[in-house]
């Protein structure tokens, strides 16, 4: 199995950095030779044959990559070699060609530099690098600044992605190439639009060159104690995954954090286009987070959950807290915003990640359903009532993971809503009970949750995260059922 | 709780995102600086005590991420501040653009009882970069700005170099304590942080 590590060896000048602590141990990661086992011979991945195995010990780093893309839903596990083969090859050039178009607007993009400075200045945009011809013309400049409050209004929802959980990501390739030629489809609505039109695009177009530098300033200071970051052209990759994204994604944009959570794909991933589509599904379940407005960011709605966790699951700690004034769990932000890549180091942190993923794993989320030809989901509410699940009791549900299994069994209302990352959180609040109950101020529990750093077991936490959530399921249906 | 008189100055750090403001709180309170920092998620405090003439003190830093869209957070963090320190990059002009809106920004979102004597100070960082053949912002300037926004004190600094971060650190823990002594009479030192609603009884000063 060799040394876990290695493949994301740490700079020998770099200064302090989070140790590793997650042992992988032979016969509970989950190795290649199990992994590739669980495949039949068209390349169909009984999924329930590996759940286990990586729920309990991670999976070996030499095969990350490819169960990556089952765990984040880029596949769906019934598919054989050759559909997937041929879906891998359209997404490879769905991306490059996305990657021409904004190579077109910002030359930047594919040059292999990172851009940290101002693209757009006040005197017009600024352009290092590239052609005259590709500037834009100085008249739509001035439009910066109505266009950053006029954001809200104006957007159209332009993506359908993220309204319909059970949107596949090939639908949603289909979204993005709409998107890049935004405006030109028939319908009469839209022709109204295109006529005020141009000036949307060119403000999309503006929008998105202002984000250029933050994304530049962010990924020179991502993961940069690993090695793998020395090499420039490593750093340009992460930057023009995060700079497509940010055009595919207008509503979201970039946003301070992001970088965090596509560094490891950059690592893991040897195919750029791959990378960018794994990166695309973890946005997908987590994009709302990065939604901000004027008065709140998205992720606060998981912190509010967070609240309402503990609320049920241990009110005293709760009651604590909130009198301290921390009752929007602010000092939670961190946590939730980058998935614990602060709390732990980068290989632990991807340990945690695909721990958390397989326990959330739903068989019916994410991947195409245009490969299979599958009948829509209904979604888990008051009573189970997934596809077949009442019929197979048993069996089937092997093909979720133990936190959605959960949900499935013990769930009511909108249980299902909140992900484990949330219970995660709350079991390192619980972790610290003792000393949260004895801080007499904010600051001090943030010190606390600070001081966790580099101290968590990514399996522990994910192991006492069920527990939590399976108490907080009970408690929540009996506290319902008593208000009935 | 103890009883003994324990100072503790909240200081803010804000700024536009990579003008430095984690390698200055760094270099003050860890003596130290680091060509791998990472952006700043949400935000984080160190703290240090430092001797303001015959004072002990300790300063809490927060800092802060810099992308503008997390401004809402702002109540969150700045509540109960005595001082702002306003940082910008001596080579990138719009980073001493942004810093007006910074200050408006703190001076809404904290909401200080005397918004007109709140303690402010700027920071021009980066001084050591292309010894100075880069910056954009002249010293001129800046102080201009910092006179017509009442005068707040001015420091060019280098995170990197050690240059003028102690110095400031100190000037601000002073102004800080200006402000933080008339609080101090009325507030019992265990509710300092509690809450942000008990500050109410402070404003009645006489």
């Amino acid at each position: 199995m060799g040394d876990p590590d290695s493949p994301y060896k740490i700079r020998s000048d770099s200064g302090e950095v989070i140790e590793s602590r997650f042992q992988p141990k032979a016969g509970k990661v989950l190795s290649e030779k199990k992994w590739r086992a669980a495949f039949d011979k068209q390349g169909r991945l009984d999924i329930s044959k590996v759940l286990v195995r990586i729920q309990g010990g991670g999976v070996d780093p030499s095969i990350r990559e490819e169960v990556w893309e089952f765990l984040l839903g880029c596949f769906a596990p019934d598919s054989t070699y050759v559909e997937r083969a041929t879906l891998r090859k359209s997404r490879r050039e769905e991306y490059f060609q996305i990657k021409a178009e904004c190579q077109k607007l910002d030359p930047a993009v594919g040059s292999g530099t990172v851009v940290t400075l101002p693209r757009v200045g006040e005197n017009g945009p600024v352009n290092d690098i590239g052609r005259e011809s590709d500037e834009l013309p100085r008249s739509i400049v001035s439009l910066i600044q109505q266009d950053s409050r006029q954001k809200e209004n104006n957007t159209t929802p332009l993506s359908s992605r993220g309204m319909d959980d059970e949107q596949t990501s090939h639908r949603a390739q289909f979204d993005f190439s709409n998107r890049v030629t935004a405006g030109e489809t028939q319908n009469d609505e839209d022709a109204r639009r295109v006529a005020a039109g141009n000036s949307t695009q060119e403000n999309k177009v503006l929008e998105w060159k202002t984000t250029l530098h933050q994304i530049g300033l962010d990924v020179v200071r991502t993961d940069r104690s690993l090695e793998f970051y020395e090499k420039p052209s490593n750093l340009a990759k992460l930057w023009d995954i995060l700079a497509i994204y940010s055009w595919l994604d207008p509503d979201i944009g970039y946003c301070q954090g992001m970088s965090d959570l596509c560094s490891p794909m950059v690592v893991l991933f040897h195919n750029e286009a791959d990378a960018f589509w794994c990166f695309e599904r973890l946005m997908h379940r987590l994009r709302e987070n990065f939604r901000c407005t004027d008065q709140a960011v998205g992720v606060q709605k998981q912190l509010a959950n967070l609240g309402l966790v503990l609320q049920v699951i241990d009110p005293k700690l709760y009651k604590h807290l909130d009198e301290l004034g921390g009752g929007s769990f602010i000092f939670a932000f961190r946590m939730l915003m980058v998935l614990f890549r602060r709390e732990f180091s980068f290989s632990d942190s991807l340990y945690l990640w695909e721990i958390m993923w397989a326990l959330e794993f739903d068989p019916d989320e994410g991947h195409p359903s245009d490969v299979r030809g599958k009948q829509p989901v209904i979604h888990v509410s008051r009573h189970p009532i997934r596809d077949g699940w009442i019929l197979r009791r048993g069996r089937t549900l092997y093909k979720w993971g133990k936190f959605e299994r959960q949900n499935i069994k013990y769930g009511e209302g909108d249980a299902h809503e909140i992900p484990i990352v949330v219970f995660c959180a709350a079991s390192i609040f619980e972790s610290q009970r003792l000393r949260l109950q004895g801080a007499v101020g904010l600051d001090e529990v943030l010190k606390i949750l600070n001081d966790v750093t580099g101290k968590l077991d990514a399996k522990k936490a994910c192991k006492e995260a069920l527990k939590l959530h399976k108490k907080y399921l009970l408690k929540a249906a009996s506290m319902g059922g008593r208000r009935h | 709780m103890a009883t003994r008189k324990r100072t503790l100055l909240k200081v803010i750090i804000l700024g536009d995102s990579g003008v430095g403001k984690t390698s200055l709180m760094n270099q003050f309170v860890n003596k130290k600086f680091s060509n791998q920092y990472k952006a700043t998620i949400g935000a984080d405090f160190l703290t240090k005590e430092v001797q303001v003439e015959d004072r002990l003190v300790t300063m809490q830093i927060w800092d802060t991420a810099g992308q503008e869209r997390f401004q809402s957070l702002g109540v969150a963090f700045y509540r109960g501040a005595d001082c702002c320190v306003l940082v910008y990059d001596v080579n990138l002009l719009k980073s001493f653009e942004s810093l007006s809106n910074w200050r408006d920004e703190f001076l809404v979102q904290a909401s200080p009882s005397d918004p007109e004597n709140f303690p402010f100070m700027v920071l021009g960082n980066k001084v050591d970069i292309d010894g100075g053949n880069s910056r954009v912002v002249s010293e001129k300037r800046a102080k201009t700005w910092c006179a017509s926004k009442g005068d707040i004190p001015y420091f060019e600094t280098s995170a990197k170099d050690d240059l003028n971060v102690d110095v400031a650190f100190q000037c601000i823990a002073k102004n800080a304590l200006k402000n933080e002594t008339d609080e101090e009479i009325y507030l019992p030192d265990t509710i300092d942080f509690s809450s942000g609603s008990t500050h109410t009884s402070s404003s009645c000063s006489c």
